[in-house]
């Protein structure tokens, strides 16, 4: 154990450094604070919003794999170093446990897993068509929404 | 055993402990001027590179502006956002910066491994290493610290209480583990070649140049660990963790004062001991290229260390000043689609070639390489498949959405 002693001897020293830095700029630094600038950072309007608490499911997904490839690395690290000693025997159980590692990972690709940004509205020529089309009139595009519960208009009490 | 530091192996005298605390006095400080000189000098080459001066007014070519800036950030107002969650906001830098001080600890610096020597030199009669300590586990000690660096970046987006950090640091944490994936299995090619974890060890291994680990792993690894390594630098153009035009600063947004100076310290020391890292694993480390007559060997180590390092360093400035910021889903793609499976296909077809044609045979090796390559081909296939079919998913759950709205 006695190789770790100078790291630490050195975290020691760069914790302390830390902490004389922080303490040196609270002796240094002027202290003045104000809602306005300790407020959440936004560019120049006033925070309205709570910072997001959830998060796009691809993130957690990304998270989980690197945990198998982290387990994938674990294993070829000793396997690597000794390789000569665990001989032909070593090498196809690296072979099987990587042939079912990217078993694994083709399917999560198949399955969509390492997509990302949002779904591209994809744009046929049919429908550019459409949208060009002289036909297009306000009662073709504007879609009717229904007068349920609606007070009806003045006026047209008598007509419906 | 080779791989250790014989100074910390015999019983602790009061001259091995002075050499001890020297190092570690002399390694800090060299962390602290190296990572000043990195801030001022990218900004120099960033400079001439856009026809700009750069700094120039402190001290000579501008070299003393880091150390005014960092004086600088003692005065500054040190601010605690309303939201921040108090103790994480202030553990964070701490999490970011001792890691980075603690790489340097497993790097050689210098020492004369010429002509099979082992790195040792004698200093006030104790013979030692130039390098702070030489744990055996020295490779999974820089894995380790440089994990803890995404908590501290992680963490300091997270408690800032605000939305530009924390969208900045869930970015980060998922760019960084992406990478570090393909890091580590480009990193495994070279412990097959080195057979071993020390750092000192793996230096000794590459005592002339077709043994450096660039040439011996061919070249497919150093690329992917280059890569690898600048995205987990957050540097550009992997910089997406602090892209300005969307995050404003990132995940230090909130930060301000001296707090904010220990990031930028911590960021910067990271570039230089990756670098190092790198010319550690692939070009060899102190290692000689030819002799250099009338210099001494241990110090012949050290200017060859450095002249290698400033390679990196140089081209880490040069991608930063060409090359445009990648998509976040295009950095992904890159990351998982294809770094780690060639790193994956390239250390299995390594450990093939050294099981079945240890001695290099050629006829041996042409058969491995053919087995390989079809193998290959078939996993390429597979993965072809599978990319075609998430395609096609996606597509199919497009469709609906073209029609919503228009009446043909």
């Amino acid at each position: 154990m006695s190789q770790y002693l100078p790291i630490v001897v050195l975290f020691i020293l760069a914790v302390l450094f830390g902490v004389l830095s922080f303490a040196a700029s609270r002796l240094l630094a002027p202290r003045r604070p104000s809602i306005a600038k300790e407020a959440p950072y936004e560019c120049g309007i006033v925070p309205s919003r709570e910072p997001p608490e959830r998060f796009p499911v691809s993130f957690y997904i990304v998270a989980m794999l690197f945990i198998m490839f982290d387990i994938e690395i674990i294993f070829l690290y000793p396997y690597a170093v000794s390789h000569t000693a665990l001989g032909t025997y070593g090498f196809l159980a690296i072979l099987a446990f990587s042939v079912v590692f990217f078993a694994t990972f083709v399917y999560e690709v198949a399955r969509g897993g390492l997509d990302w940004g949002p779904l591209q509205r994809g744009r046929t020529f049919t429908v550019d068509a459409a949208m060009v089309s002289p036909e297009r009139t306000m009662t073709s595009t504007i879609r009717r929404v229904g007068t349920d519960g609606r007070l009806p208009a003045p006026g047209t009490e008598e007509a419906a | 055993m080779l791989a250790l530091d014989p100074i910390l192996e015999g019983p602790l005298l009061w001259t091995p402990l002075f050499i001890i605390i020297g190092k570690v006095l002399f390694i800090f400080v060299v962390g602290l001027v190296a990572t000043m000189f990195m801030v001022w000098y990218e900004r120099k080459v960033v400079s001439g590179m856009q026809n700009r001066i750069g700094p120039n007014k402190a001290g000579p070519f501008g070299m003393l502006q880091t150390l005014a800036d960092g004086i600088k950030s003692f005065f500054k107002e040190d601010l605690l956002p309303t939201r921040a969650d108090r103790i994480v906001f202030r553990l964070a830098p701490f999490l970011a910066f001792v890691p980075a001080f603690l790489l340097w600890a497993v790097i050689p610096l210098g020492g004369d491994f010429s002509n099979g020597n082992d790195g040792t030199v004698t200093w006030f009669g104790h013979v030692t290493r130039v390098q702070l300590a030489d744990p055996p586990v020295g490779i999974l000690w820089v894995l380790a610290m440089s994990s803890i660096g995404v908590y501290g970046i992680m963490l300091a987006g997270w408690s800032s209480g605000s939305k530009y950090p924390l969208l900045g640091s869930v970015r980060a944490s998922a760019q960084m583990i992406s990478y570090e994936a393909a890091l580590g299995l480009s990193l495994a090619a070279v412990l097959l070649s080195s057979g071993t974890l020390s750092t000192a060890g793996i230096v000794a291994g590459q005592n002339s140049l077709v043994d450096w680990n660039v040439i011996s792993t061919g070249i497919v690894p150093f690329v992917i660990f280059l890569i690898a390594v600048t995205a987990e630098l957050n540097r550009p153009p992997f910089d997406l963790v602090e892209a300005e035009q969307e995050l404003v600063g990132g995940f230090n947004t909130e930060y301000s004062g001296i707090r904010f100076a220990l990031f930028f310290l911590s960021e910067f020391m990271n570039v230089v001991t990756m670098s190092a890292i790198m010319v550690t694993l692939f070009l060899g480390g102190p290692q000689p290229l030819f002799d250099i007559p009338v210099i001494p060997g241990a110090l012949e180590g050290t200017i060859w260390f450095l002249v290698k390092l400033f390679a990196f360093l140089y081209l880490f400035v040069w991608l930063r000043a060409t090359l445009p910021r990648l998509r976040y889903d295009q950095l992904m793609d890159l990351g998982w689609k294809v770094l780690i499976p060639i790193s994956l296909g390239w250390f299995l077809l390594l450990a093939a070639l050294r099981e079945f044609s240890p001695d290099g045979d050629a006829a041996e090796s042409l058969r491995v390489v053919v087995i390989s390559f079809v193998v290959a081909v078939i996993a390429t296939g597979l993965f072809a498949a599978a990319l075609k079919v998430s395609a096609r998913n996606r597509a199919a759950a497009n469709q609906p959405a073209d029609n919503t709205g228009v009446t043909v």
